[in-house]
């Protein structure tokens, strides 16, 4: 039995549509139930993220800290301490800050260089987007995580660390967003080239037709609009992948105990033996945050896949 | 099967170990520090001398490329990979070696298990979709999906080792320990992989499961399985030949490409659960700056992981006939 | 509703002794081959029920050819497949009877519709790249159901299932073949051989030549005549395309949103057809002899079947529609020349009730 045709959702008319005639992509996504949820999550952290000092004090340090040490939660530290007497609930939410701004920051590295590079090898073609591909598959093959590792040492001695600051992040953890850039890029290359390609396709039909618009102008007007809602949706689940690359880069060593992201927590809580001592307090709250951000990205992340991809819904 | 697939499959595979090797080549003149020092490390009873033939041998007075590209990629075939900082001048390839086999068993075992579970579990959840098995399942395995292994296995160890004290906190065998007989081995080995092994097998189980799930799904509602069920085949054989072996397609396909983040994961459980493999000795010598062991952990990874993906392809190529043309 | 003859013609009964295998146990060997009476199915959805089949019935018989047109949505499919309990998880039979050989499937479970499924009624899909296992050979897919359902050696079944490549015009090497190795017009051969393994009284084809261009088509509308004749296989061809089904059956069924609005043979109908939407349905067909005109188009939609009107459904569309169309459903009447027809234009006191002919 065959349904009611689908009316295709995008070729170049979709684009002329004038603006206000359907409700907007981020209406749409908030009317999901899974994209709501993901909403009011990442929403919250981004919250506890630009004004950490509003709602618990500076960062503690060892020198501020004020508490029993490893203490469990209680009235006057509802996380319970580090072993240093720092409030856990202090570290956790000044560890929201880093990590959100560090995987955004990791995000426009990775979104940058693979749209760049994924529109240039869809659009050229040829040698170079042989190469490019090749070494696209290259990083998807490796694991990345060990070149990461690598590569983060080797920056950080050559360079050297100090308390130089780019917005806001010390340049030992600025490393780690470059690092993230160099090695994730390859998946949101591919997407956007296979997107590109298959735009480019539809755009010379146009271009047959619409004599003298030059070849730029139909790639501004009809391409890039089209893979900017491939690019937004792709942004979102490279969220979550850097946060969870920062978290484990940071796990294994690479953190700032200066500046601690979530991950940074569980290194220490680890390195001081909290899991063997029952000390759940030190790495609990920091998991949950870990997990609660990557959840509501994969939520928001599949709610706007099928807000921007209806056809792949539309089943028999 | 068509030849052509496999060379071609095998060609890729060659060129990229040629790549990754290319890049540990740089990695390794991008080190800070003189590459004497590396390559000798903190070795006892370093002369004028041998240091003269260590610069000899890997043509470190000569230009670097192609001379001391060849040198080392001469090296390297060899299996000379440099000698260890931390371990007092171990040669690399020996440490690795000694901290290969921990690793294989906690990984290996780790994946198989994830598969059988996982496939498992995904089949039944399509087949049963919309069923409360399905639902619960499918939360499960995205919250599984959205930790990282370190984590759960932090979790696991403070309720089941901590908590419970089922099972011991650390380690590969209980330090010091002698033995009767070989299954006091097995058993204590076997209560200190408990735990670490259901940490990789449960973030793995998760994507699988959720994965199978899916292709499932689809392919129940393929005109095949229809004409399958409308031949008058019982349930189980309609699921068992024509329904999954169409499903399990994709699964192949995310084992192999999975195996790269995998490594991660095991990388960082190791960690939490101090077992003796690849993934603490990472570790360390990241801790230690041991850049010799670092960058041979590095091409022994990569290294295995091309190797698995060829070995996936390979299978693939086997299961689905529409490649092989 | 009619009650259609509970007695199958001597010229069914003839094609029935061709049978390769004996009728089921429970058959009645002097009923027609399949009766469907008042045919009820509904789908359970989030938004509500579907009333998706409401009240179809006809009959046919052995050697014959049935088409069933309509738009898409109108049952037709749904028809079919709940001949055989195919129905997906949230469907279900409601009410009707479905007489095979006199036994009534309705009521059957899925352990006893086993012994009907692909041995009495058999389907053909549509060719499209998935309709064929693609993991499996040809030969292999031939043999499954002659191995299992008829519980033939793999050697019995193999052989059998070269037979029947070279019957619907296969050499029988290419049974080795995986699908994707072949052109749409084998597979769709291919699927007829499948359909054909276990030697079924009936063979259901589900738009089988839609997918095809129209040489092809051709040749695949000649292979099904060819096998009717030859092998006394009755068809029931489901379709949207008028022409196939003027090209290869001796009767048609015009449905529409869940029931029948017209059903005789073939000639009958489309030369003179009765109900509004029949005539519609025809004339939105190009002829190609005939004058350049504009092609008529039917305006509106079908209803949505969670609510369907309570009178005729096609009602709202109708040009000729009476006051009387939208409040009352019309009950079937059957015309002397064998057609059945429910509208209000031909009430039930006008047509004098007749014996039909066979």
């Amino acid at each position: 039995m065959t349904a009611p045709a689908v009316p295709a959702d995008g070729g170049p008319g979709a684009v002329a549509r004038p603006a206000g005639r359907k409700p907007s992509v981020l209406r749409q996504v908030l009317a999901r139930p899974d994209g709501m949820a993901g909403f009011v999550i990442l929403v919250v952290f981004t919250v506890l993220a630009l004004v950490p000092t509003l709602l618990v004090g500076p960062l503690q340090t060892a020198v501020t800290a004020t508490g029993p040490r490893l203490a469990p939660p209680s009235i006057g530290y509802p996380l319970g301490t580090d072993e240093l007497g720092r409030s856990i609930l202090n570290l956790t939410v000044h560890a929201t800050r880093v990590s959100m701004v560090i995987g955004f920051l990791a995000t426009i590295v990775t979104v940058l260089i693979g749209a760049v590079l994924g529109i240039m090898s869809g659009f050229v073609g040829g040698r170079f987007d042989a190469v490019t591909m090749r070494i696209a598959d290259f990083f998807l093959v490796i694991p990345t995580f060990v070149l990461a590792i690598i590569l983060t040492a080797i920056i950080r001695d050559v360079v050297g660390t100090g308390s130089t600051e780019i917005l806001g992040i010390r340049l030992s953890l600025i490393t780690i967003v470059i690092v993230i850039g160099i090695t994730s890029w390859s998946s949101t290359a591919r997407i956007i080239r296979s997107q590109t390609l298959s735009l480019k396709e539809r755009a010379f039909v146009d271009r047959a037709r619409v004599i003298g618009a030059g070849g730029g102008h139909i790639m501004r007007r009809h391409v890039l609009p089209n893979v900017t809602n491939l690019i937004v949706a792709n942004a979102v689940l490279v969220f979550a992948g850097a946060i969870l690359t920062e978290t484990t880069l940071a796990f294994v060593g690479l953190g700032d105990p200066f500046q601690p992201s979530w991950g940074q927590i569980l290194d220490a809580a680890r390195q001081v033996g909290a899991p063997s001592l029952g000390a759940w307090w030190y790495f609990v709250p920091a998991g949950v945050c870990i997990v609660l951000v990557v959840f509501a990205f994969t939520l928001l992340g599949n709610a706007l896949d099928a807000v921007l991809n209806p056809k792949l819904q539309a089943r028999r | 099967m068509g030849s052509r697939y496999l060379l071609r499959r095998v060609a890729t595979a060659c060129f990229t170990i040629v790549m990754i090797v290319v890049l540990n080549f740089v990695l390794f003149r991008a080190m800070p520090g003189s590459p004497e020092r590396i390559l000798l490390g903190r070795m006892p009873g370093v002369t004028a001398e041998v240091l003269a033939q260590t610069r000899a041998r890997w043509g470190l007075d000569k230009p670097l490329f192609p001379d001391q590209f060849v040198a080392y990629l001469n090296s390297t075939a060899q299996g000379d990979l440099g000698f260890s900082y931390a371990a007092r001048g171990r040669p690399v390839t020996e440490v690795l070696a000694q901290h290969l086999g921990p690793t294989l068993l906690l990984f290996g075992l780790g994946e198989i298990l994830a598969i059988v579970l996982g496939l498992t579990l995904g089949s039944y959840s399509g087949w049963k979709r919309g069923s409360p098995v399905d639902y619960v399942g499918n939360a499960i395995s995205l919250i599984l999906y959205s930790m990282p292994y370190f984590l759960l296995g932090m979790a696991l160890l403070l309720i089941f080792s901590t908590g419970a004290g089922w099972f011991p906190t650390f380690g590969m065998l209980t330090a010091g320990a002698t033995y009767d007989n070989p299954l006091d081995v097995a058993l204590d080995l076997g209560g200190h992989l408990a735990l670490p092994l259901a940490t990789v097998a449960l973030g793995l189980i998760g994507q699988y499961a959720i994965l199978m799930r899916s292709s499932v799904v689809e392919t129940l509602s393929e005109d095949y399985v229809t004409t399958a069920r409308a031949m008058g085949f019982r349930d189980d054989r309609v699921l068992r030949r024509h329904a999954l072996p169409n499903a399990m397609l994709p699964t192949v396909t995310l084992v192999a490409i999975n195996l790269g983040y995998v490594v991660a994961g095991a990388i960082t459980v190791e960690v939490v659960f101090n077992w003796p493999g690849l993934g603490t000795l990472t570790v360390d010598a990241l801790a230690s700056r041991d850049y010799p062991v670092l960058q041979g952990v590095f091409l022994l990874l990569s290294v295995a992981v091309v190797f698995a993906n060829l070995g996936a392809d390979l299978l693939y190529g086997v299961l689905d006939p529409r490649v092989r043309t | 509703m009619t009650t259609p003859d509970g007695v199958a013609s001597a010229a069914a009964l003839a094609v029935r002794d061709r049978r390769r295998w004996p009728l089921p146990k429970l058959a009645d060997p002097t009923a027609p081959l399949l009766v469907v009476e008042d045919l009820a199915v509904r789908f359970r959805i989030p938004s509500g029920t579907v009333k998706a089949v409401d009240g179809v019935s006809f009959r046919m018989d052995d050697g014959e050819a049935l088409g069933i047109v309509g738009e898409s949505g109108c049952g037709k499919t749904t028809t079919a497949l709940s001949l055989v309990h195919l129905l997906p998880a949230n469907g279900t039979i409601k009410s009707g009877r479905v007489a095979l050989f006199g036994i009534d499937l309705v009521p059957k479970t899925e352990q006893q519709m086993a012994r009907y499924r692909w041995r009495e009624i058999s389907l053909v899909f549509q060719g499209a790249m998935n309709a064929l296992n693609p993991v499996r050979r040809i030969r292999d897919l031939i043999a499954e159901p002659i191995e299992v359902r008829l519980g033939q050696s793999q050697d019995a079944a193999r052989q059998r299932a070269g037979e029947l490549l070279e019957l619907v015009g296969i050499p029988a090497q290419r049974g080795t073949a995986y699908p994707h190795e072949l052109s749409g017009g084998m597979r769709q051969r291919a699927m007829i051989a499948i359909a054909l393994a276990c030697d079924p009284a009936i063979v259901i084809g589900d738009e089988p030549t839609t997918a095809l261009d129209v040489m092809v088509q051709a040749q695949i509308l000649q292979l099904l005549e060819r096998l009717r004749r030859d092998l006394g296989l009755s068809l029931i061809l489901i379709t949207h395309d008028l022409s196939v089904i003027a090209e290869t059956c001796d009767r048609v069924m015009v449905m529409y949103a869940g029931r029948v609005a017209e059903e005789g043979p073939v000639r009958r109908v489309f030369m003179a057809p009765r109900h509004p939407y029949t005539q519609k349905l025809l004339s939105a067909f190009p002829n190609i002899r005939a004058d350049r005109r504009t092609l008529e188009v039917i305006p509106g939609m079908p209803p949505d079947l969670r609510t369907p009107p309570p009178g005729c459904r096609f009602a709202p569309r109708c040009p000729a529609a009476l006051p009387v169309c939208v409040e009352i459903a019309p009950s079937e009447v059957r015309f002397a020349d064998g057609v059945r027809v429910a509208c209000h234009l031909y009430p039930a006191s006008d047509v004098a009730p007749v014996e039909p002919q066979p």
